[in-house]
């Protein structure tokens, strides 16, 4: 309190702004989503890591982004067009059918439990990817191809956009 | 001259609840990150998409524990200039982790670094001499990111496969080990599961709006007070592995408990 017993008047509080400025930001590209195509197609590149620019990527990852989406995916043994039922089962361990993930389809891939799941015996491993979003859809393909025990290449082997 | 209604304990005190938040946050799945860093040492993926220094396991596992190591620095300090020192390195952290191939998509990391975004701002003002204003916009802080994390979960499901209730069934309903959808697996046919499945995603997404909507225009306790009910609920009936993303949320969230009235003599003279 000042001497009067009135608080004391504030100095101007940049950083004050600044985070405000950051929130208000990210709410405005959140609500254009919804009806600005390329926003909502930005963030569907983003979850298959097919941003133009990693650093396009990185600028939005503070996004809140949990459960957005209806994001699938599909492991398979062999490569697109090449019937599964051919090759003999063997003890890969993938999924038969599509199932839907939270966010960032890719984390089938990447994070900790897909790479066990998918990547432990060293054996090439094809995904399709596809997010959907209010009639825009993305596709993508990743073949991850080993190239040394426990080593993995990463080849994106298609991208594709669907927008009305 | 500092304000007299405000000790520095109940500031120190706010801060050092938002650090717990992040902390309980990062060290809530730590048996799985433990496993998954032995894992990523393994099994590599070698992604023209990412830098190598972020495909690196190294990179990941000393960003993470140099996170932790700090944040217990910060909770212990009382010293200014080692707290802002302290938000700093933790924000620059969970930066890497954000980004880092193995841990970007793990929403942990979103909410935690938003919690630290909040705590540098107010490492830098925990000291003013006006602490009841400071409390406010902490306070005010807090409602809008806890809207914000809301909003962003609401629009990305304002879609058909989520009306419909596709993607929760599929991911939740179908075949999750967790003891609510057990129990509805246990107790409903099939076909009444799939109309739960739908109303439970309808009730996910009209809570995440209006919330999203209206949580920052609340007074500071009540929004405090839901902010805490929400994040808890959304845990409790979906994952007990979100309060890893839960409980930096309910840190900022309880900020708005720690706001004081200004006495209205001093309304009087501000008029």
């Amino acid at each position: 309190m000042s001497v009067n017993g009135a608080p004391p008047k504030r100095p101007r509080d940049l950083s004050y702004r600044v985070v405000c400025g950051m929130i208000i930001a990210v709410v405005v590209w959140m609500l254009l989503m919804p009806f600005v195509p390329s926003v909502a197609m930005s963030t569907m590149r983003r979850f298959h890591l097919a941003s133009d620019s990693f650093v396009l990527w990185c600028v939005q990852q503070p996004v809140p982004s949990m459960y957005n989406f209806a994001n699938q995916f599909h492991a398979r043994k062999t490569p697109l067009g090449f019937p599964e039922t051919i090759l003999s089962l063997d003890d890969q361990e993938v999924g038969d059918d599509w199932r839907y993930i939270n966010h960032f389809p890719t984390r089938r891939l990447t994070f900790a439990d897909g790479r066990y799941d998918l990547l432990r015996y060293s054996k090439n491993q094809w995904l399709e990817f596809k997010t959907t979003y209010r009639g825009q859809e993305l596709n993508s393909l990743i073949h991850a191809k080993p190239v040394g025990p426990g080593e993995y290449e990463v080849i994106r082997k298609e991208i594709a956009e669907d927008s009305p | 001259m500092i304000d007299p209604l405000v000790s520095r304990g109940r500031m120190v005190a706010v801060h050092c609840v938002v650090q717990l938040g992040i902390l309980l946050t990062l060290t809530w799945k730590w048996t799985y990150f433990k496993w998954s860093d032995n894992l990523h040492e393994k099994i590599t993926l070698a992604d023209p998409f990412f830098p190598d220094w972020l495909e690196s396991a190294d990179v990941v596992r000393y960003a993470y524990l140099i996170s932790l190591a700090v944040i217990v620095v910060n909770i212990v300090s009382w010293e200014k200039y080692l707290t802002r020192l302290c938000n700093y390195v933790t924000l620059a952290c969970l930066s890497v982790l954000l980004i880092h191939q193995a841990s970007y998509n793990d929403a942990t990391f979103t909410t935690a670094w938003w919690a630290c975004v909040w705590s540098v701002w107010y490492g830098h003002h925990m000291d003013d001499p006006d602490r009841i204003a400071t409390l406010d916009r902490g306070a005010f802080l807090s409602r809008a990111m806890m809207s914000m994390v809301l909003l962003g979960g609401a629009v990305g499901k304002w879609t058909p496969e989520y009306w419909n209730g596709d993607v929760l069934y599929d991911i939740y309903f179908r075949d999750r080990n967790f003891w609510m959808f057990n129990y509805l697996r246990n107790t409903f046919e099939p076909d009444q599961l799939r109309v739960i499945a739908t109303w439970y995603s309808r009730k996910v997404v009209a809570i995440e709006t209006i919330c999203g909507f209206g949580l920052w225009l609340l007074p500071s306790r009540l929004a405090a007070l839901i902010g805490l009910l929400v994040f808890t609920s959304i845990a409790i009936f979906s994952n007990i592995y979100l309060f890893s993303v839960m409980f930096a949320l309910m840190g900022i969230a309880a900020v708005g408990l720690f706001v004081v009235k200004r006495p209205t003599h001093q309304l009087d003279l501000e008029a």
